[in-house]
């Protein structure tokens, strides 16, 4: 176990350097320096200009310039935002609990809801009650998730007005303390009567957009991986021996089905993280998704790269991490090439 | 009577037969297929079907509902956008828009993915684990960051989209083909060839490439559809395509402010997005079934 846990550690480094490398040569490729992209209408004079791109180390040869960042990298310094002039990984950190905190409140409905939903397909393959799943999880899997959100919006909070448009919390009732940054946890500790309550509704329609995919996904992988687990011999004994269906199915099927729905689910945690972009853009979702469209349309280049790289280091780290997992709960992937 | 039947000589179906009698059976992808073609045929046609042009804005006809609804103007069928521009005729100009992004991002993409799969597994060694690895890091960054930063490096603009796009989809085709071609390579027939004195070039695509195709095509048709989800959701973020070209995805971004008084201005675009895409995905999944029945979902 631990040469494996090695062999994949050793795997990342060179995925992690190029990805320094990437972002570091992308960010040089944007036409005008960052000087320039940010001096304004009247422009500013030679000098300053120059005093400007030394500042920001831009002076130096570009080999330079890359063995300070990926330097910078190692030490924990992503670069300084240019517009709040904050630490990136501060910001990054600021607002990552938000992202967090919508992606797992995402993965947990698309997965309650997702698994029982597919079990229930798979146990009564070609009824009524699996096509029409089916097609409703082909419609969740084709579904333009920013258009989505504007339904659930326009039905859900304006017509019924069952659930707020946007952001976090309710402001104007309630302040508490970021202690984790993650609004159920901190409106909990805060104490205040209702603020929990606030929080969980501000959460409900952003996972339902954000888990739609997902819950497609999920849905269709737990159907077809429990049709072929029921077609086993084992499953078959267990039937033969007089068991009842439901102990077949939710027991003994089950528990091998989900292994590789498992593993999906891990996988997608990580695409998650990064496809929240539009559901926090569409929801006003203080993240790090909504943080990065705004340093793009700030010119914000550091904001942009060190963003870029912190979210794919997560990304990276979430796979990396489901990987030793499966092999944990899988041998044959363990010992396997 | 029995001997008479079975001396009557059956021809065995042409590829062509056989695969229409397996895709047919499917009855969600034949209905996928008649959608695809009516949204090809509404977008090639779109200069004589749309009753307007795409982008001329009528004065004075502002955020007019569509025919059901009271107010509603009888030149313009599903009505009009904040500026007054006609909506069917944008939805129209739009199904160009969004299947062209598709349909070029799934060619580059499959053309270079074949180039670079075929490669990798030809040569092997150090120009395998070079394209390998780039992919795996194309990969390892989630797709829509992907984009997005590429975007922000090259600019918004459709060509861009479909670079950006491209790009992101590069490594399933890569690797597809990488897997089928090695799979392939080990078999009888390659050697005969070999012997035979076919060249590595000719022996690669005309030899081994056939061989690989039912996978690729699956992939490429369901590489349509996502190409065209995420180069909507580009375009909603104000990356895609830039106004006033009639976007689906572009169209919705400025919808927000509209959403409640006037919702069908924001509902058009977002059901066309869907039931395309819905159609190409069942398409795709009748392709599957009929063309590569090991991947068939049972």
């Amino acid at each position: 176990m631990i040469r494996f846990l090695l062999k994949r550690l050793a795997l990342t480094i060179p995925t992690f350097l190029a990805l320094m490398f990437i972002t570091f040569v992308m960010i040089r490729l944007v036409p005008g320096d960052p000087v320039e992209a940010r001096r304004g209408e009247r422009g500013i004079s030679p000098e300053r200009h120059a005093e400007l791109l030394h500042e920001m180390g831009l002076d130096q040869p570009i080999w330079k310039q890359f063995l300070d960042y990926a330097g910078g990298i190692l030490q924990g310094d992503f670069g300084t935002s240019i517009v709040s002039k904050t630490p990136v990984l501060h910001e990054f950190l600021t607002l990552f609990p938000a992202t967090l905190e919508l992606t797992l409140c995402a993965m947990l409905f698309a997965s309650l809801l997702g698994i029982p939903a597919g079990v229930l397909a798979a146990a009564r393959r070609g009824g009524i009650y699996d096509q029409t799943l089916m097609g409703v999880a082909l419609t969740g899997y084709s579904m333009p998730i920013f258009w989505w959100g504007l339904i659930l919006i326009l039905v859900m909070s304006n017509t019924l007005g069952l659930t707020p448009v946007s952001g976090r919390v309710d402001l104007i009732k309630y302040y508490y303390q970021p202690v984790t940054g993650f609004a159920l946890i901190d409106s909990l500790l805060s104490g205040q009567k209702g603020a929990f309550g606030d929080a969980l509704h501000h959460l409900i329609l952003p996972s339902i957009v954000l888990g739609t995919v997902p819950l497609a996904v999920i849905a269709r992988m737990t159907r077809s991986a429990m049709l072929e687990v029921l077609e086993e011999d084992y499953v078959r004994t267990a039937r033969a021996k007089g068991l009842s269906a439901r102990r077949v199915i939710g027991l003994h099927a089950l528990r091998n089905a989900l292994i590789p729905v498992i593993t999906s689910i891990g996988l997608q945690v990580g695409t998650l993280l990064a496809g929240a972009v539009l559901t926090e853009t569409i929801f006003s979702w203080p993240g790090v998704g909504k943080w990065l469209i705004e340093s793009i349309g700030r010119r914000d280049y550091p904001a942009l790269q060190g963003g870029i790289m912190l979210i794919a280091a997560c990304v990276i780290i979430v796979n990396l991490g489901v990987d030793l997992l499966y092999g944990l709960i899988n041998p044959r992937i363990r010992h396997g090439k | 009577m029995a001997s008479e039947a079975l001396s009557v000589q059956v021809k065995p179906p042409g590829p062509f037969r056989a695969f229409w009698s397996a895709f047919s059976e499917n009855r969600g992808a034949v209905l996928g297929l008649v959608v695809v073609v009516f949204v090809v045929v509404v977008a090639l046609l779109a200069p004589l079907l749309a009753p307007h042009d795409p982008v001329e804005q009528f004065k004075g006809a502002t955020r007019l509902p569509p025919f059901w609804k009271e107010g509603a103007d009888p030149r313009f069928w599903l009505g009009t956008d904040a500026v007054g521009r006609d909506m069917l005729s944008r939805l129209m100009y739009g199904a160009r828009v969004s299947l062209f992004i598709g349909l070029s991002v799934m060619l580059v993409s499959m053309v270079v993915g074949v180039a670079m799969g075929l490669a990798a597994a030809w040569f092997g060694g150090l120009v395998d684990v070079i394209i390998i690895r780039v992919m795996d890091l194309i990969m390892a960054i989630p797709s829509l960051v992907l984009a997005i930063l590429i975007i922000a490096v090259i600019g918004p603009s459709l060509t861009n989209t479909i670079i950006a796009v491209t790009i992101v989809y590069l490594p399933r085709y890569v690797r597809l083909v990488r897997a089928s071609a090695l799979a392939e390579l080990s078999r009888d027939y390659v050697t005969a060839a070999k012997v035979a004195g076919v060249g590595p070039f000719r022996l690669m695509t005309v030899t081994v490439l056939p061989n690989c195709l039912a996978p690729l095509i699956v992939q490429a048709a369901l590489g349509v559809s996502d190409a065209i989800l995420e180069a909507a959701g580009l375009g909603f973020l104000g990356l895609g395509a830039q106004p006033p070209m009639p976007e689906w995805g572009a169209m919705l971004a400025d919808t927000r402010d509209l959403m409640l008084s006037h919702p069908w201005v924001m509902a058009f675009p977002g059901l066309c997005i869907l039931v395309t895409v819905m159609a190409i995905n069942l398409m795709g999944d009748g392709l599957r079934d009929a063309l590569d029945p090991r991947l068939r979902k049972s």
